[in-house]
């Protein structure tokens, strides 16, 4: 095992601007052009374009891409499957973040109003 | 190198069927999966159990496995007894790159599967490296200003046999300002090299923030707990409160409510657009300690008609 260290490699925020064909994002992300179809018919990851041949990707659709292979990979859920559990785990994100917002960091269980003994 | 207890790790005894430890490892693996339980052990443990299946879900390397002997403790002090799995063919290609000393002693390492693949680099094949993704916990604070950081990712990385080694690869990262959580960045070119004269691919990583002292965090918004004392909140004042940009004042409206939230425009995270700061107002009632301010409730409680319960029919 080695160390390596380089220099500070600006990263950039990813965007929604379009730059990959369908060749082009099954090679970034190892799969099969096939099964990106497959992932677009399930609305997974969205092109800009009409037909398969005019398809643009975006670096966002890597990103999801890369997540729905984990998923294939890891746990052998198919196309369907992979949409429903990326949808519930968006929601999931969503309601985290509500609850952490109306949490108050401040009030320990020794200390909760309401909870005093009479 | 330690004994890694296979049966223990994926919860199944020495008799279980095929059957049941794919079950239990399907049901690990649902579990500790890291795009879905985000706590911090989770890919380790994810790691783990993947690869006690990958020697237990096999009846050829379970088998091998067996041979050791039931005696074995996990974390014990192990050395595999000379030419012990003699008579034993694995015919499934090795599975993981960053299985654990244990496995490898025991199985081998992924050589000669990569060794194939490094081979046909070297013919006029080009073709642009994979991507690499991974997740970075950073600070609010690395959001909300920008950041130099080193992280250090473990990435399989081949030599020029073939042979996989594992490499702990520093890399020093400025996280754009305004990044979110959830959000990915990505860094060109720091993925696996391309084949040929392809160029390489792309590593993404996608930002956690780690809890902050004051500011909770919604999407690109920030909430802050702003204490007001009972009088500030029913005759409305003018009060001083913290925001990424430096302290301001910021107008509480007269009769507040106890959790009322006030927007401070534009100063959550500086995406763009960016986000907004909202202050919740929590009311803190001064402590009926001392005679004075006794004096204070008592008068209230007498000159003031207010009923807190009056809602509840009562």
């Amino acid at each position: 095992m080695t160390d390596e260290t380089i220099g500070a490699i600006p990263a950039e925020t990813i965007g929604t601007d379009p730059i990959y064909s369908l060749e082009e994002l099954s090679t970034a992300c190892g799969v099969q052009t096939a099964w990106v179809v497959e992932l677009v018919e399930h609305g997974i990851i969205e092109p800009h374009g009409r037909s398969a041949s005019e398809w643009r990707f975006s670096s966002l659709s890597v990103v999801r891409l890369a997540k729905a292979k984990r998923f294939d990979r890891d746990l052998g859920i198919n196309p369907a499957g992979i949409a429903l559990v990326l949808d519930l785990l968006g929601e999931i994100d969503r309601l985290r973040a509500r609850l952490n917002v109306l949490k108050d960091p401040r009030v320990t269980s020794t200390d909760r109003p309401g909870e005093h003994g009479t | 190198m330690e004994f890694k207890d296979y049966y223990k790790l994926l919860g199944v005894e020495r008799d279980a069927t095929q059957d049941d430890i794919k079950k239990a490892y399907r049901q690990l693996a649902r579990k500790f999966h890291p795009d879905i339980n985000k706590e911090p052990g989770a890919e380790a443990k994810f790691k783990e159990i993947g690869e006690a299946y990958e020697a237990l879900g096999d009846p050829e390397k379970r088998a091998a496995y067996d041979q050791l002997g039931k005696d074995w403790k996990a974390g014990q002090e192990f050395r595999p007894p000379p030419n012990w799995d003699a008579g034993f063919e694995y015919s499934g290609k090795p599975g993981g790159t960053d299985f654990s000393d244990f496995f490898s002693s025991i199985f081998g390492s992924a050589r000669a599967e990569r060794a194939g693949r490094a081979g046909r680099a070297h013919t006029t094949f080009h073709m642009r490296g994979e991507d690499h993704h991974a997740t970075i916990v950073i600070d609010l604070h690395d959001a909300l200003n920008g950041a130099t950081r080193t992280i250090t990712l473990r990435m399989p990385e081949l030599d020029d046999d073939g042979h996989v080694l594992v490499r702990d690869k520093n890399l020093t990262v400025q996280i754009p300002k305004g990044v979110t959580e959830g959000q990915s960045i990505r860094l060109k070119g720091q993925g696996s090299p391309g084949m040929g004269d392809a160029p390489a691919g792309d590593l993404y990583l996608e930002i956690r923030f780690k809890p902050d002292s004051l500011y909770r965090v919604e999407g690109k918004n920030l909430y802050l707990d702003l204490p007001v004392a009972p009088w500030e909140a029913a005759l409305g004042a003018s009060v001083k409160m913290p925001t990424p940009l430096g302290p301001i004042m910021l107008k509480v409206p007269a009769g507040s409510a106890n959790g009322r939230e006030l927007r401070v425009r534009g100063r959550g995270i500086p995406a763009s657009p960016p986000g907004d700061l909202y202050a919740v107002l929590k009311i803190v009632w001064p402590p009926a300690t001392d005679e004075k301010a006794r004096k204070f409730y008592e008068e209230m409680a007498k000159e003031l008609a207010f009923d807190p319960r009056a809602g509840l029919g009562v």
